[in-house]
């Protein structure tokens, strides 16, 4: 059993949107015009300490959308890949209010009653009903999982910023990386007290 | 850093030369270690510079970055929606465990307790009869429009309760019990029926509020009811006590305007819920949801007490919204100065 995770090295992104492009190739069929499963968010734009960063679903470990969910359609694949059910979905957009990153998207943006059947990062592993079956292609997208692939806009990412995989391989790579850039600034959070 | 303590090696080790060297340092030389010295210097100061720009402009340091975003800081995209740049919001994980700690408990609570509170009280106290039996004569009580927007608004505000509760309660309570393509259906149909009936209650609500507002103004009797608990009390200090009141009780009156104030919640916060572009934020929406699942809480308890008293503790009182009629002796003994008053006035009207 893995935790499957993405992590972002803003050090690397670029913003080139790559990512972005390769999800909607990915998942073409299960999304409609306007909805992004993928962003990329560049902070102080043109100005000293730019960072880009691309984020998705963080497939959480303890996941807000999943416990908040009145239709209760949200499940955890053995992989801890957070997915959902859009049969059961009646849109009224709870996960979008509780998931801290914006995730979850719906294909009505001006709705009285129901905002459509959400959509949000499957993390390439489709749904709840057969891999590869015409109607996962059309709920969901891509099921890049079930073929022993990782997620297209990891495996495309041309600076290889996003990274996807199990949680202890990417963050080893991660860290190797930050080793060999010697440099501790790199790490979040940590600058060091800066010795003559 | 790396380039910086370079730098700082490189200048003593220049020092060095010079000092063991005098006899090379010819004066052309001399002049050429001085620029290299003068320039070294500059690089110094510059990235002394830099450190110190660091230090004043904290969003050039990675700590401050992410913390700030952590904080909600937003930044620049491509990508569509009203808080796309916004990388982290953790206000609506606050919110939903608001929501599954309070809100969900709190309406449960009330469903379940208030119901067990009056079944208790009604065995152990039983109805209020009349004390002069029925009369047979009928005073009119309410119009046909009245009891139109009444039944208008009962009907669909108890849709909306049975449909809320199963939107806040169905999958605890309710999806054990059944296949997953009957739990699919039902959720998807209250929330279907819930959005659709919430307009009905709205403009019934806010037309049986103003209607009958003039009714409802607390009077200086009405302490008097509180004070003997309404006179339905059959035992204790409270027995065989009649206190006065008008056109409609104490009880009653704390009821209307319950149901005026967090009716105007739920509705308010109801539209928001159903309109999401009006309410762009994510605060905002689950602000609306906590205050929309309180009131509800609080108009599910006080209907189950008015269901209580309109049909079995108040012998007589449901004929009067199903009719428009009730009977005299009911008038007189619930609601005196009331029947005083059109007695007085003229403007009793039997049925013929
Ligand atoms: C099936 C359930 C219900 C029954 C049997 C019922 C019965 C009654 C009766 C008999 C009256 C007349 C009281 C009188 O003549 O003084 C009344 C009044 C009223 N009902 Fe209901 N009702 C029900 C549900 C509701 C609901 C769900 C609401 C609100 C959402 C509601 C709001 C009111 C209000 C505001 C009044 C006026 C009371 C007053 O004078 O303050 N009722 N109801
Ligand atoms: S949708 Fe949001 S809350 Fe749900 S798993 Fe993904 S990141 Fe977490
Ligand atoms: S929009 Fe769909 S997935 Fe999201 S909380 Fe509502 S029912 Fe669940």
């Amino acid at each position: 059993m893995a935790v499957m995770k993405f992590l972002c090295d803003t050090k690397r992104c670029i913003e080139c949107n790559g990512c972005v492009t390769a999800c909607s190739n990915s998942n073409s069929e299960a999304l409609t015009f306007g909805t992004m499963r993928r962003r990329v968010v560049t902070l102080h734009d043109g100005e000293p300490g730019e960072a880009s960063i691309s984020v998705a679903c963080m497939h959480c470990s303890d996941a807000p959308c999943k416990a908040v969910c009145p239709a209760n359609c949200f499940y955890t694949t053995d992989d801890g890949i957070v997915l959902h059910n859009k049969e059961t979905c009646i849109g009224c957009g709870y996960c979008f209010y509780a998931c801290p990153f914006g995730a979850p998207q719906f294909p009505k943006k001006t709705a009285f009653g129901s905002r459509g059947k959400m959509d949000k990062c499957t993390y390439c592993a489709g749904g709840p009903v057969p891999d590869f079956s015409e109607e996962e292609q059309r709920l969901y997208g891509a099921n890049r999982i079930a073929e022993g692939k990782l997620p297209l806009c990891a495996e495309m990412c041309s600076t290889k910023a996003l990274l996807a995989g199990d949680a202890e391989v990417i963050s080893s790579i991660y860290r190797a990386r930050v080793a060999a850039r010697s440099n501790p600034d790199t790490i979040w959070g940590y600058v060091p007290e800066t010795g003559n | 850093m790396i380039r910086q303590c370079l730098h700082r090696l490189l200048l003593p080790l220049i020092l060095c030369l010079l000092a063991v060297n005098p006899a090379l340092a010819s004066d052309e030389q001399q002049q050429q270690e001085a620029a290299l010295m003068a320039q070294q210097q500059k690089v110094l100061a510059g990235e002394q510079q830099q450190l110190s720009q660091l230090q004043a402009q904290p969003q050039a340091s990675d700590a401050d970055l992410w913390r700030a975003v952590r904080a909600g800081d937003a930044g620049y995209t491509v990508a569509p929606g009203a808080e796309s740049g916004r990388l982290i919001n953790a206000v609506g994980q606050e919110g939903r465990l608001i929501r599954d700690q309070y809100v969900i408990p709190t309406l449960g609570a009330m469903l379940v307790g208030v119901f067990a509170l009056f079944l208790l009280f009604y065995l152990i106290n039983g109805p209020a009869r009349l004390t002069k039996g029925f009369s047979g004569k009928m005073v009119r009580r309410w119009s046909s429009a009245d009891m139109l927007l009444h039944w208008l608004m009962a009907i669909s505000c108890l849709l909306l309760m049975i449909t809320g509760l199963i939107i806040a309660w169905g999958r605890h309570a309710l999806e054990g019990w059944m296949s997953a393509d009957v739990w699919a259906g039902l959720i998807y149909g209250s929330k279907t029926l819930h959005d659709w009936t919430g307009p009905v209650f709205i403009v019934s609500w806010a037309l049986c509020i103003l209607k009958w507002m003039p009714l409802q103004m607390f009077k200086r009797y009405d302490f008097n009811w509180f004070m003997t608990a309404g006179g339905y009390v059959h035992f204790g200090p409270f027995k065989g006590k009649h206190p006065e009141s008008g056109f409609a009780n104490a009880g009653e009156k704390l009821w209307f305007w319950t149901l005026a104030l967090f009716g105007l919640f739920i509705s308010v916060t109801g539209v928001m819920l159903v309109l999401p572009d009006l309410v762009i934020t994510r605060e905002n929406s689950f602000v609306a949801l906590i205050i929309h699942g309180f009131s509800a809480a609080i108009l599910i308890g006080f209907t189950i007490v008015h269901i209580w008293m309109a049909t079995a503790l108040s012998e007589g009182g449901l004929e009067s919204m199903v009719s428009g009629y009730c009977d005299e002796n009911w008038a007189i003994q619930h609601h005196n100065i009331w029947y005083d008053e059109i007695k007085a006035d003229g403007s009793l009207e039997y049925k013929t």
